[in-house]
C-alpha cells in the first residue's frame, strides 16, 4: 500500500518537472574561475557595457575576486574603484536608440527562468530569418541586435570563438549575480560535514538515554 | 554554593518546581513516534526566523525607492548578509512544510479529539498568523513578485460587503500598492511574530494541560508515561539535527529554489509578470481561490479552504480513537486527501488553461467534499467496525478511555 502512494508521489513530481521546461535551453555549466571570469568582464566591456550596467558590482569586487588590477584599471578609465560598473548610455539616449532602456544585467541570471543556460542559449540563439531579418530563437521579441555576431558567422571557427565568448560572459554575470557562491558552497561542507557528527552523536545519547527505559 | 543561589531564587520564583512539573516531571507517552517532532520544530524554526530576522532588519530598509538595493546590500556587501537572508528565506518555507507535517500528523493520529480541541484551534490561529507573516514579509524584497503577490492577495478583500473598496485602501495605505504598503507590511511583519510567540504560549499551556496524544488515541495510564526530560529532549534533539542537515543543505546548496526568478526583478506598477503564483505552502489555496469563476465566491472559498479544519472535532463522529491507526476507511481518506493537496497544488502552480481549471475544480469539490461528508462517512465506518468486531486491544483501549473519563467527571 505505501508504495503504491510513494510511486503516485512520484508520478506526480515527474509530471511537475516536465511542464516546466517548454523550450529546450542548452544546458550550461558556469565556470567562475577567475581566469574565464577575468575573460568574460572583457568580452562584457567590449560588447555589452556599451549600453548594459551593472550597478550592484563595482570594480573593486572585481579586484577582492582576485582580478588583476592592471586591467581594472584599464576597463574603469575616469571612474573610481569604488563606483559601480555603470554603462555610459543615458536613459534617454537609449529611449532614443532602442525604445526602451536596456536592463541592469548584475542580476539577470537570477532574475530569468533557466538562469545561465537561458542567458547562454539567448545570447547564441540570434538566427537570420529567410527575409534577411535577424531574430532569436528564445526570445523572438528581443530589441537586442545581435551583439557578438553569431547569425551571420558561417565559418565553424568563427562561431565556435562566438560560443566561446558567451561563455565567458554567461559565467561572469553568474559570478556577478551571486558573488558569494564559491564562498557560501565551502562554508556549507565544513556546515554539514559537522552536523552530520553532531548528528549521529545526539543519536547514540538518545539510544542511551532510552535504553535506561525497561518494558 | 549553587544550591544556596537556587534555594534563593525557589523562595521567590518557583524556578525548581517548574522544572519538575513541566520537564523532568513532566509525563509523556512513552509510544510517541518520529512524527512527534515536529511541534518542537516549529518552535526552533520561529526563533530561527526571529534571530535571523532582527539582524536582517538592522540592514534592511523599508523604503519602495531603495528596499530593493538594501536587500543586494545584504547580499553583497554584509559580512554574511547573503547566509542570513538565505537562511530567513529558506526558513519561512521550512516553517511552513514543519507546520503542515504537524497538521497531518494531527490529522492522521486523529489527535484533534476531545480533550485537545483547544490544542487543534490555537493551532489554527497559530497557522492564520503565520500565513499572515509570510504573506507581509514576501513583500519586503520589493521584486516584481512581492509587488504582484501583494497586489492581487490585497485586492481580495474588495470582497468584503459594502466596505470593500475602504478596506483594501486601508490595508495599502494608498489606491495601489506602494511604499505606505511596504512601511507598512514591514511594521507589521516585525510585529506579528511576537503575537505568533504569544500564541505558542497559549498552545503550550493547553498542551502541558492536556498533555501530548499518542499513536493509541487515547489517554495512556501512568506506567506508560515517561518525563520529557531526558527521553523526548534526546529525541527531539537528535530530530533536529536531521531537519538542520536538510535545511543548511537547502540554505548552502540549494537557496535560489526557494526564491522566485521574477523577484530578482525590481518592482515595475506598469509591467505586470506572465503569471503571477504564490509560494508553494499558498499554491493549494490558491488553486481553490481560481477554481471557483465568481470573485466573491472564490475568496469565500478559499478561506473556508483554511478554516474548515477547525471544524474537524465536530465532523469526525467516531468513537474509534487513535484516527487513521484503527480506522481503515480514514485512513484511505486521509490518504487521498493528502493526495488531492499536491493536485490541487499543481494546478496552483501552472497557468490556467481549461483542462487544470477542470483538474482544479474536481479537486476542490474533493477537497470539501471530504470533509462535509466526513460526518456521515465516520459514522458509518464506526457502525461498520462494531459491527465486524473491533479487536481485544482496540475495545480495550475504548473501555479504558470511557474508564478515565469517568474518573474525569467524578473529580
Amino acid at each position: 500500500m505505501n508504495r503504491l502512494y510513494v510511486s503516485l508521489l512520484l508520478g506526480l513530481m515527474i509530471m511537475l518537472q516536465a511542464s516546466a521546461s517548454e523550450i529546450k535551453l542548452e544546458n550550461f555549466q558556469a565556470d567562475t574561475s577567475v581566469v574565464a571570469v577575468e575573460r568574460g568582464v572583457d568580452t562584457f566591456m567590449n560588447a555589452c557595457h556599451g549600453c548594459h550596467s551593472l550597478k550592484y558590482v563595482h570594480y573593486r569586487d572585481l579586484a577582492s575576486f582576485g582580478i588583476d588590477k592592471d586591467r581594472i584599471a584599464a576597463w574603469r578609465g575616469d571612474s573610481t574603484l569604488d563606483s559601480a560598473m555603470s554603462s555610459l548610455l543615458s536613459d534617454e539616449a537609449a529611449l532614443l536608440s532602442f525604445g526602451r532602456v536596456p536592463p541592469d544585467l548584475s542580476m539577470m541570471i537570477r532574475a530569468r527562468e533557466g538562469g545561465a543556460s537561458y542567458l547562454y542559449s539567448y545570447l547564441t540563439g540570434y538566427y537570420l530569418t529567410p527575409d534577411g531579418k535577424t531574430s532569436n530563437h528564445f526570445f523572438p521579441l528581443t530589441k537586442m541586435p545581435d551583439a557578438l555576431e553569431i547569425s551571420t558567422a558561417t565559418d565553424p571557427v568563427k562561431r565556435s570563438a562566438i560560443l566561446g565568448q558567451a561563455h565567458d560572459i554567461v559565467s561572469f554575470l553568474s559570478w556577478a549575480s551571486d558573488p558569494h557562491e564559491a564562498e557560501r558552497k565551502s562554508l556549507g561542507y565544513y556546515v554539514i560535514v559537522y552536523l552530520i557528527v553532531l548528528t549521529v552523536l545526539l543519536y547514540n545519547v538518545k539510544l542511551q538515554v532510552w535504553s535506561r527505559l525497561k518494558d | 554554593m549553587a544550591n544556596r543561589i537556587i534555594s534563593w531564587i525557589d523562595h521567590r520564583f518557583p524556578l525548581t518546581s517548574f522544572i519538575k512539573h513541566e520537564l523532568t516531571d513532566y509525563p509523556t507517552p512513552r509510544n510517541l513516534g518520529y512524527w512527534w517532532n515536529f511541534g518542537f520544530l516549529a518552535g526552533f524554526v520561529l526563533m530561527l526566523q526571529v534571530l535571523t530576522g532582527l539582524f536582517l532588519a538592522m540592514h534592511y530598509k523599508p523604503d519602495a525607492s531603495i528596499a530593493f538595493d538594501s536587500i543586494q546590500h545584504i547580499m553583497r556587501d554584509v559580512n554574511y548578509g547573503w547566509l542570513l537572508r538565505f537562511m530567513h528565506s529558506t526558513g519561512a518555507s521550512a516553517f511552513f512544510l514543519v507546520i503542515y507535517i504537524h497538521m497531518a500528523r494531527t490529522l492522521y493520529y486523529g489527535s484533534y479529539r476531545a480533550p485537545r480541541e483547544l490544542m487543534w484551534w490555537t493551532g489554527q490561529g497559530l497557522l492564520l498568523l503565520l500565513m499572515a507573516t509570510a504573506f507581509m514579509g514576501y513583500l519586503l524584497p520589493w521584486g516584481q513578485m512581492s509587488f504582484w503577490g501583494a497586489t492581487v492577495i490585497t485586492n481580495l478583500f474588495r470582497a468584503t460587503p459594502f466596505i470593500g473598496d475602504q478596506v483594501v485602501v486601508w490595508l495599502r495605505g494608498d489606491y495601489s500598492v506602494g511604499d505606505d504598503t511596504l512601511t507598512r507590511f514591514f511594521a507589521l511583519h516585525y510585529l506579528f511574530p511576537f503575537l505568533i510567540i504569544g500564541a505558542v504560549v497559549v498552545h503550550l499551556v493547553a498542551l502541558h494541560s492536556v498533555k501530548s496524544s499518542n499513536p493509541s488515541g487515547i489517554d495512556l495510564a501512568d506506567k506508560d508515561n515517561i518525563p520529557l526530560h531526558p527521553y523526548y529532549t534526546s529525541k527531539d534533539f537528535f530530530g533536529l539535527g536531521v531537519f538542520l542537515i536538510a535545511y543548511f543543505i537547502v540554505v548552502f546548496y540549494f537557496p535560489h529554489s526557494v526564491l522566485e526568478p521574477a523577484n530578482n526583478v525590481p518592482a515595475n506598477p506598469l509591467i505586470t509578470p506572465d503569471h503571477i503564483v504564490p509560494e508553494w505552502y499558498f499554491l493549494p489555496f490558491y488553486a481553490i481561490l481560481r477554481s471557483v469563476p465568481n470573485m466573491v465566491g472564490g475568496v469565500v472559498a478559499m478561506a473556508l479552504s483554511v478554516m474548515i479544519f477547525a471544524f474537524m472535532p465536530f465532523l469526525d463522529r467516531s468513537r474509534i480513537p487513535g484516527g487513521g491507526r484503527y480506522r481503515p476507511v480514514y485512513r484511505i481518506l486521509f490518504f487521498i486527501f493528502m493526495l488531492d493537496i499536491f493536485v490541487l497544488g499543481y494546478v496552483g502552480f501552472v497557468p490556467p488553461t481549461d483542462e487544470t481549471i477542470a483538474i482544479g475544480q474536481a479537486a476542490t469539490i474533493y477537497y470539501f467534499g471530504s470533509f462535509l461528508l466526513l460526518p456521515l462517512i465516520s459514522k458509518a465506518e464506526d457502525k461498520w467496525l462494531f459491527k465486524r468486531g473491533l479487536p481485544p486491544k482496540i475495545l480495550a483501549l475504548i473501555a479504558s478511555e470511557e474508564k478515565e473519563k469517568s474518573k474525569r467527571r467524578q473529580r
